[in-house]
């Protein structure tokens, strides 16, 4: 980033443009009046945008004149020096590497999404979608060992998110122990007897202070056989 | 001085459970049989009960105290499931999602009733689920600073806000269609005044902007006020129904006030999935329905102003309530010019 | 002499009933772990207890959740130092400084500054809390309305754009991002939807919760496990050396005024201790010689944060228990455990339970000095959590900020909402915004919205209204110059602005 482009300034600019426009456009659906105030829904994301366009075409503006006035590269240093990066540590900043992660957090969503396409409704209590629900749920994580191995931080930063997609129709009980398990296993932790161990320690310490002693109604998930085993979990330990 | 404040915390406590002591008028379900066996073992484990308001506000606080009651009668525990947001969308979208097995109920208000009818792709309550009971039934009243002087009673209040030409403020909520903005509504048709509302969508900021004289006067349910009230800091001026209950014989009602509308009424109940087993339901029916007259619940009731009016309405009641206020509601948003789907 | 009076009976009540005293060090205990513990804070623990404090005496509940209130300000001041994560908003400033004092093998220094630190603010504001609350309380309502309310999230987020990032534009960028986020959900005039994408759970708006959680704890995670995979990762060296009175005495200026600033942010509904953290530390930015040198592990830096969020504590019993008003979200929940005693917090707790405001301010006093004690003892447990390898720690933090985020409102889509917060605040961090900065645009934001629509229909949408309203308008007034300066520094200097702590904290 020290040697951050003038390309990348324009390119900065332009997906907050982009964005902003595409919020702008979506204050359309809710240009309601509202009975009792003069300025409606829509005035304050507006203003809100409005000041962020300026700010991203400012933002272009300042870098771009800095860039004239100095040796290009030399201001670029001193704005965007940042002890961690000098370090060299992040040998993940790559194009390839970037398109790789997107993949991989694309997965979730696409959990999220197809069972409700494959099943052609969104009608919860609906059995065929809570089977296409499995279904996808298992090839998503199949798919999402396969891509992991060959880029384990975008694994670190996708897993937990998996982890949340899923929670609601599987449950935390079912899936805590497996996200404990994928999460010291892509750190690097492969001593079997000791993943064991902390798994069970950090599952049974989380069950005993949140079920047992202080009872959080943690997701038992919706979908069968996680909300019985769900349900079982929290009966036992009640 | 130890033992003074010791007694003086016992006298506060034997008064606290005096004021709050048994109610020994008959209650509407007392000819329920006083323990039912559930279907087949069941419940076998505790129910959920999914809020979509928090913890303190009237809801969480009507939900604690039906639980405990349903407790104390069926010794079947209950785990409040709190999920606000979304003027109660978000708690009726997780609980129509969740498996209709007659282990989850839902707590609900006419906030419900009020979003079916202005978009029927919304859950009917009478229709899409099945009312256990609804346990408190309430109206709202205007209510201004015991301390103000530039008007008295509502007579001197229409008056001077007519003075002012539109620059009177009143506290109110901010959901447009709502029960409190739609009487409101009724309020300046009926007297021509012209009144500046001030939206506020949490209840203590609402009652402060009143105490603290930022806005001229609030519309609220007299439970939630009633701390104010015992204090002396607010009065009522105007209550929001055709008769005056005996509690607040002095202020004026509608008829009083010559104002002519149909009140509408802020109810609180409890729902179970229209797909849940049968026999499920009925043991649901009267776990909530008896507990309704539990002493702990009526006394809960009372404390919340809630016994002024009739609160109570078995599973016919409730759903004939229900439609009547989605019929009432329909017509009001047409005459508004919203748009109902 | 009626002040002393009623404060030794307090105290009095407090230690003389034994089930009093317990609850009093559990949670003296307990705010301190649940703030120190990496993950969850002590909302999270006041959110668990919550339906609990049923089973206690009025006395006893609000006693616990105002001693959580104290020790776990201060408790949240240990991660942050610590991991880079700070336990609560309030102690987001402190990580500035403190967390490069641990990487520079200074966590012992840096914790025992913030354990003085907080003890002397909060016991202050405590003794003023005890003398002024019922006098404050009655001016402040009245002349704090929307529009002063307005005003004051203004400045604040003016002053916060300044001190939150890279440059001045980030800055201004970061905010806005965090009040476009606060724009999701329903209108706060109207109850209009904005933002759903038909997805009914986005109704409930995103919550500031699992955005920090997300953004300061998850994001950390995933920064040291990129370490920990690509074999960069290195321990933190630990130290449990504590700065000396010395130190301490040569920054009395800074507490003193870190006192003064985080009372009075502390008073104000729906304000309190986060601002109050921030403000302090940007006047000690702004007040010293070598400003350069914050952000980079500079002591004053976590003293003058430290204070001033303590300080706050006091200050937001105020409104609370004067006018039925809660500050923040974990006074919010002090209402929730008066109203299952069927009270309410207001003018009437003064008039019918005297003994139960006198037992809370005792027990908050109390808890202020015992930070001193335990604070060190527990200090030195805490520190050796550190220890623990970085494998083993990370699900257990991931897991505890899902149920800190899950506990807020039962919202599965709050977990996901953090962990994208946490993939975001991970790339963020290498882009140079400040995720501090988009937090207090959506908590701000929230407030600044909706006390906008009501100064505007108070003030009969009239920007003129404001000429008649002097406080509202020197706050105002003062967030523009706080602007103009920002602007000037941001084009007139040849070096970048100076006030840049965030982008350490970000970048490290």
């Amino acid at each position: 980033m020290s040697t951050k482009s003038a390309a990348s300034h324009y390119v900065e600019a332009a997906i907050w443009l982009i964005v902003v426009a595409f919020l702008f456009l979506q204050t359309f659906n809710f240009n309601q009046e509202i009975e009792i105030y003069r300025y409606g829904a829509s005035s304050w994301p507006r203003a809100i945008l409005l000041l962020m366009a300026v700010a991203a075409i400012g933002q272009l503006i300042f870098n771009r004149t800095r860039a004239s006035r100095y040796e290009m590269g030399e201001i670029a240093k001193a704005m965007d020096e940042s002890p961690e990066e000098s370090e060299g540590t992040n040998a993940n900043t790559g194009l390839k590497w970037y398109l790789h992660t997107a993949l991989l957090l694309a997965l979730p969503f696409v959990y999220i999404n197809l069972p409700k396409l494959l099943a052609g409704t969104n009608d919860v209590g609906s059995p065929e979608l809570n089977r296409y629900k499995l279904i996808v749920a298992a090839i998503v994580v199949v798919v999402f060992m396969l891509l992991a191995w060959r880029n384990r931080v975008g694994a670190v930063l996708t897993l937990p998110v998996l982890f949340a997609a899923m929670l609601q129709d599987l449950g935390f009980y079912a899936l805590a122990p497996a996200f404990i398990l994928g999460v010291m296993f892509l750190m690097g932790e492969r001593r079997a007897g000791w993943m064991g161990s902390v798994m069970l320690g950090i599952y049974g310490i989380l069950l005993l202070l949140f079920v047992v002693i202080l009872y959080v109604g943690l997701p038992t998930g919706y979908v069968r056989p996680f909300y019985d085993f769900g349900t079982w979990v929290v009966t036992v330990l009640q | 001085m130890l033992k003074k404040l010791l007694l003086s915390a016992s006298v506060t406590a034997a008064a606290t459970l005096l004021s709050a002591g048994p109610v020994f008028a008959a209650c509407a379900t007392d000819s329920l049989p006083g323990s039912l066996e559930g279907p087949g073992g069941y419940p076998e484990r505790a129910l959920t009960m999914i809020v979509p308001y928090g913890p303190a506000g009237g809801s969480g606080q009507v939900a604690q105290a039906m639980a405990e009651a349903v407790t104390e009668l069926t010794k079947v525990s209950i785990n409040r499931d709190h999920k606000p947001g979304g003027s109660g969308t978000v708690g009726m979208t997780a609980y129509m999602a969740a498996p209709a097995d007659g282990y989850s109920v839902l707590e609900h208000i006419d906030d419900a009733s009020s979003a079916h009818a202005l978009d029927s792709g919304r859950p009917n309550p009478a229709d899409d689920l099945i009312p256990l009971v609804t346990s408190q039934i309430t109206f709202s009243q205007i209510y201004i600073r015991t301390e103000e002087d530039r008007f008295t009673d509502w007579d001197s209040f229409v008056e001077w806000v007519k003075a002012q030409g539109g620059k009177a403020s009143i506290a109110n909520v901010s959901k447009e269609g709502s029960m409190e903005r739609v009487t409101m509504r009724f309020i300046t048709d009926a007297t021509g005044m012209e009144i500046q509302q001030i939206s506020f969508d949490k209840g203590a900021p609402r009652y402060g902007a009143l105490a603290g004289g930022q806005v001229d006067a609030l519309f609220e349910q007299p439970g939630d006020v009633r701390n104010f009230l015992d204090a002396g800091k607010f009065k009522p001026i105007l209550t929001i129904l055709k008769e005056s209950p005996s509690a607040f014989a002095d202020v004026p009602n509608l008829t009083d006030a010559g104002l002519d509308f149909e009140p509408l009424l802020r109810f609180r109940g409890f729902y179970v999935h229209k797909d849940a087993p049968a026999e499920r339901v009925e043991w649901l029916k009267w776990a909530f329905q008896k507990a309704y007259c539990e002493p702990s619940y009526q006394a809960y009731n009372e404390s919340k102003f809630m016994t002024l009016i009739d609160s109570y309405r078995d599973t016919a009641g409730s759903q004939e309530l229900i439609t009547s206020t989605i019929g009432q509601y329909r017509d009001v948003y047409k005459a508004m010019g919203l748009e109902v789907k | 002499m009626e002040v002393l009076n009623n404060f030794l009976g307090g105290t009095v009540t407090l230690f003389s009933d034994p089930v009093g005293i317990l609850i009093f060090f559990g949670g003296v205990v307990g705010g301190m772990l649940f703030g120190a513990i990496p993950g969850v804070s002590m909302l999270t623990l006041a959110a668990i207890l919550l339906p609990f404090t049923a089973h206690l005496s009025p006395e006893h509940g609000i006693m616990l959740f105002s001693v959580i209130y104290c020790t776990g300000v201060y408790g949240g001041a240990i991660t942050a130092i610590l991991f880079n994560i700070p336990g609560a908003p309030e102690n987001a400033p402190t990580a500035f400084d403190g967390y490069p004092m641990t990487q520079k093998g200074q966590a012992g220094k840096a914790v025992g500054a913030a354990v003085m630190c907080s003890a002397i603010g909060g016991s202050v504001s405590c003794v003023i809390m005890m003398i002024a609350t019922a006098p404050i309380a009655d001016w402040a309502i009245s002349a704090f309305g929307p529009p002063e309310i307005f005003a004051l999230v203004f400045f604040g987020l003016a002053v916060a754009a300044s001190v939150g990032a890279k440059t001045f534009w980030k800055g201004w960028l970061s905010i806005l991002i965090g009040l476009m986020i606060a724009v999701v959900g329903l209108d706060p005039v109207g109850g209009i939807e904005r933002y759903d994408f038909d997805m009914p759970y986005l109704l409930a708006g995103i919550h500031f919760i699992p955005m920090i959680l997300g953004f300061f704890a998850v994001s950390e995670v995933f920064v040291q496990a990129e370490k920990k995979v690509t074999g960069a990762y290195k321990a933190p060296k630990l130290s449990v050396d504590f700065p000396s009175f010395r130190e301490l005495w040569a920054h009395k200026i800074a507490v003193v005024r870190s006192i003064i600033i985080g009372f009075f942010c502390g008073i104000l509904p729906g304000i309190g201790a986060t601002l109050a953290a921030f403000m302090g530390y940007n006047e000690a930015v702004r007040w010293s010689k070598d400003r350069m040198e914050f952000g980079k592990g500079k002591l004053e830096g976590v003293i003058s944060s430290e204070t001033a969020n303590n300080s706050a504590t006091g200050a937001a019993m105020i409104p609370l228990l004067a006018l039925g008003l809660p500050g923040g979200a974990l006074t919010a929940m002090m209402v929730g455990v008066f109203q299952m005693h069927d009270m309410e917090p207001g003018p009437l707790v003064f008039i019918n339970s005297p003994d139960l405001v006198w037992v809370v301010f005792a027990a908050m006093f109390f808890a202020n000095v015992s930070i001193i004690f335990i604070g060190f003892l527990e200090t030195k447990t805490i520190i050796n959590l550190l220890r623990i390898p970085f494998q083993f720690l990370a699900p257990m933090i991931l897991l505890l900020a899902t149920v800190g985020a899950y506990a807020v409102r039962g919202l599965p889509i709050d977990v996901l909402v953090m962990f994208i917060a946490g993939v975001g605040g991970f790339f963020l961090r290498r882009s140079g915004y400040s995720v501090a900065g988009i937090v207090l645009g959506l908590i701000l934001g929230k407030i600044g919205e909706q006390t906008f629509a009501q100064a505007m229909q108070m003030l009969h949408f009239e920007f003129s209204g404001y000429l008649e309203r002097p406080i509202a308008l020197g706050l105002l007034i003062a967030g523009f110059m706080t602007l103009l300066a920002s602007v000037y520094g941001a084009f007139f200097k040849t070096q970048p602005v100076a006030n840049k702590p965030a982008e350490e904290t970000a970048n490290t």
